[in-house]
């Protein structure tokens, strides 16, 4: 409405101006989202059918026609709030470009509503996780990046206030890290750390190198959601328990302390272990969610395989064989091949901040991207 | 890696080193290792490993893993921080090490060692001559609180319920019990030796729960022990894990139990129901009309109990569960109090 006044007000004092060079719409949202909402691009369409209640959306609807029906007024009020950034009044142009920084903010803020509104949450993405690393190809120098990105994850965690407990750690010999596992759990933990899962590659001069030849290897990260207690229900006659007290008399009659676990699920061979712990109880307890994460995520991937296979985003065993991200420390670089996107300064984004962090948003933001494709995309 | 294994024997183990001063336990450590700063804590953990296998011992790795660990301040080796496994150990570290790694040596088991284990996600002190919990008596706290969670709340009271412990040793069950069930409830532990009154009593405090437990020497075998405890009023449970072992089994028990361990924590008699039988016996003068005892057992004696109540119809016990331990032997036992409330001295 303030613009309307500001229309009218500008008319009376209206004269024949020099042209000043339209501003370039601003816009903090992503690049690709951003394109989405292009006048006459698809989300447009998809809206304007919305309106016309062509397309039915679950639950949601109605909040998001309100919003839609909010964001076309908001642009109008700015198309023609910019007409005076052309006045010669320059009290008046003051006025306009005020009006504009806000209108923008807005607008951005609407849009930003309408993604959320049209871009489906997983039923996981509020989960806690198992995350779990596996030295790949290249020997010691593949176990010493291994333990590095299971620290820049620990980092990660306490950077974003998760609880982050590990389950298990096979060193290698020389301070590298065959494989670990570990529970994290928190505000929205799987919904930042599931991109994570995949190949990632490091090409650096190893310090086992004498002769100073660059070498690449590969770390392999799985990230699986933890299971609700009713979204996974396992039969104790499917499982099978080994402990070191399993020969002999118990009780009593012995005293052991080696209170590793490990438990096999018998129908799907699937076998998780744990000896974190002194206590036998409790390593049995946390083999069990490690299992039940396992059997969880399997169960996941059958259901989610064939919606998701189209994007370039995977998550699953899909995304877990595929390279996403190079670590280059010649060139002190980290590129993520799944959204092309490079950051510099390896050292900090290895601390598992914010740069860690950025890199997540911009995944999370091409996710989102990528689903409301598929979503405005669907047939009527 | 070998190379460094051989060094590290020669200059641990090997003869011809100078006696033992500054404080040291055993003469057999050099005053100032010369490896400070030069052995990781994964060498260390693989050299003791090596040396409890040539001497025999059991549990080589997890024994020499537990020490490492815990001078290192960890649990459990794989809990220890990446960065401590390959960091040098100071000469102090590797002192501790030597310390504890030859009292392993004597058999004396890691717990002790130790001074200290884990149950039920407890940090319990541990000292000889208390028997030590066993891994199957979580199973049996995990079976009470079963239990008790899915009790209706006592009729016309809206405590926590008042439970017996007939020998609690270290006051595993006891605490760990207490830190799982409501505030309000309470525990009465006995135990005839002093030893273990002190050890629960000391394990009491550390965990913050002394408030809620009262800790009574008393022998259970005695003529009229139970009159000891009518003053706190009827219980709502007991439960034990009382000596089983079969007497005769006794000499079969390995080194660590039967050289450190007090035997009378283990040792129940010809079929191992000597203190069953007293507790079960005086049960129904403790207990609540539904009141229940759970007891851990060997797997002989589901049976040998189950026909021992049947001759004793007059307490009005039935034994109304067998629960297997997690290596699916028989091991505790659900015994339920059917009966009228008969010939309870205790006015409620």
């Amino acid at each position: 409405m303030r613009a309307r006044i500001l229309w009218e007000a500008a008319r009376c004092l209206r004269s024949r101006g020099a042209l000043v060079p339209a501003r370039r719409s601003l816009s903090s949202g992503s690049p690709p989202l951003e394109e989405l909402f292009a006048r006459g691009g698809p989300l447009r369409a998809f809206l304007e059918r919305h309106a016309k209640s062509e397309v039915q959306l679950q639950a949601r609807g109605p909040e998001l026609a309100v919003v839609a029906k909010l964001l076309s007024e908001k642009e109008l009020e700015l198309r023609e709030t910019e007409h005076l950034l052309h006045d010669e009044n320059e009290d008046l142009r003051k006025l306009a470009e005020n009006e504009i920084t806000l209108c923008q903010k807005e607008i951005t803020q609407l849009k930003h509503q309408i993604i959320l509104l049209l871009v489906p949450s997983e039923e996981t993405d509020e989960n806690d996780l198992i995350l779990e690393v596996t030295a790949g190809v290249g020997g010691q120098e593949a176990m010493l990046f291994t333990s590095e990105i299971f620290e820049m994850y620990q980092q990660y965690a306490a950077f974003k206030r998760w609880h982050f407990e590990p389950l298990e750690y096979f060193p290698s010999e020389i301070g590298g890290l065959r494989h670990a596992s570990a529970s994290i759990g928190g505000a929205e933990a799987y919904k930042h750390m599931k991109f994570e899962g995949g190949v990632h590659r490091v090409q650096r001069v190893p310090k086992t190198e004498r002769q100073g030849r660059i070498h690449t290897s590969t770390t392999t990260v799985a990230i699986l959601p933890q299971p609700a207690e009713i979204h996974l229900v396992i039969n104790p006659k499917d499982l099978r328990i080994d402990t070191k007290r399993a020969s002999g008399a118990g009780g009593q009659h012995v005293n052991t302390t080696d209170s590793a676990v490990r438990i096999v699920h018998l129908p799907t061979g699937v076998v998780s272990e744990c000896q974190q712990e002194r206590s036998q109880l409790k390593n049995r307890e946390m083999a069990m969610k490690k299992l039940r994460a396992k059997l969880y995520s399997m169960h996941l991937e059958a259901a989610a395989s064939k919606r998701y296979n189209a994007r370039k985003i995977q998550i699953g065993t899909k995304g877990r064989s595929e390279k996403i991200r190079t670590y280059n420390f010649p060139q002190n670089r980290v590129t993520d091949h799944r959204i092309n996107k490079s950051l510099h300064d390896l050292v900090t984004f290895m601390q598992g901040e914010y740069l860690l962090d950025e890199l997540v948003q911009s995944l999370k933001e091409y996710a989102d991207y990528e689903s409301l494709v598929e979503v405005i995309s669907k047939k009527v | 890696m070998k190379l460094w294994g051989q060094m590290l024997w020669a200059l641990l183990s090997g003869p011809g080193r100078k006696g033992g001063t500054r404080g040291w336990a055993f003469s057999s450590c050099p005053p100032h290792s010369p490896l400070a700063g030069l052995v990781s804590a994964t060498e260390l953990v693989s050299h003791w490993t090596a040396v409890f296998e040539e001497r025999g011992i059991p549990e080589a790795r997890e024994s020499s893993e537990y020490i490492v660990a815990h001078v290192l301040g960890a649990k459990t080796f794989q809990s220890l921080r990446p960065a401590l496994r390959t960091q040098p150990l100071t000469s102090q570290q590797l002192q501790c090490v030597q310390e504890l790694s030859s009292r392993r040596l004597q058999r004396m088991p890691v717990q002790y060692i130790l001074g200290e284990w884990d149950f039920q996600g407890l940090n319990l002190k541990m000292a000889p001559p208390v028997f030590i919990p066993r891994p199957e008596t979580e199973e049996l706290v995990d079976w009470v609180l079963e239990e008790e969670a899915q009790r209706p709340c006592a009729a016309g009271t809206q405590d926590g319920p008042l439970i017996l412990e007939v020998g609690c040793g270290s006051g595993a069950i006891a605490l760990s019990l207490l830190s799982q069930l409501p505030q309000q409830s309470q525990v009465i532990a006995v135990d005839k030796e002093e030893a273990a009154i002190c050890l629960t009593r000391e394990n009491a405090q550390r965990l913050q729960l002394q408030d809620r437990i009262r800790i009574v020497p008393l022998d259970v075998t005695l003529e009229r022990w139970w009159t000891h405890l009518l003053p706190w009023g009827p219980m709502d449970l007991v439960v034990s894990n009382p000596p089983y072992v079969f007497h005769q089994d006794m000499e079969q028990l390995a080194p660590e139990i039967c050289s450190y361990e007090d035997p009378v924590a283990l040792d129940g008699g010809k079929e191992g129901m000597d203190v069953i039988i007293h507790i079960l016996a005086l049960a129904p003068q403790l207990l609540k009309g539904s009141g229940s005892v759970f007891l851990e057992v060997e797997p002989r004696h589901p049976g040998l109990v189950g026909s021992w109540l049947r001759s004793q119809p007059d307490l009005h016990l039935d034994l109304v569960a067998v629960r297997r331990d997690f290596c699916g032997r028989p091991r505790f036992l659900h015994i339920r109090r059917s009966g009228p409330q008969c010939g309870c001295p205790v006015g409620t």
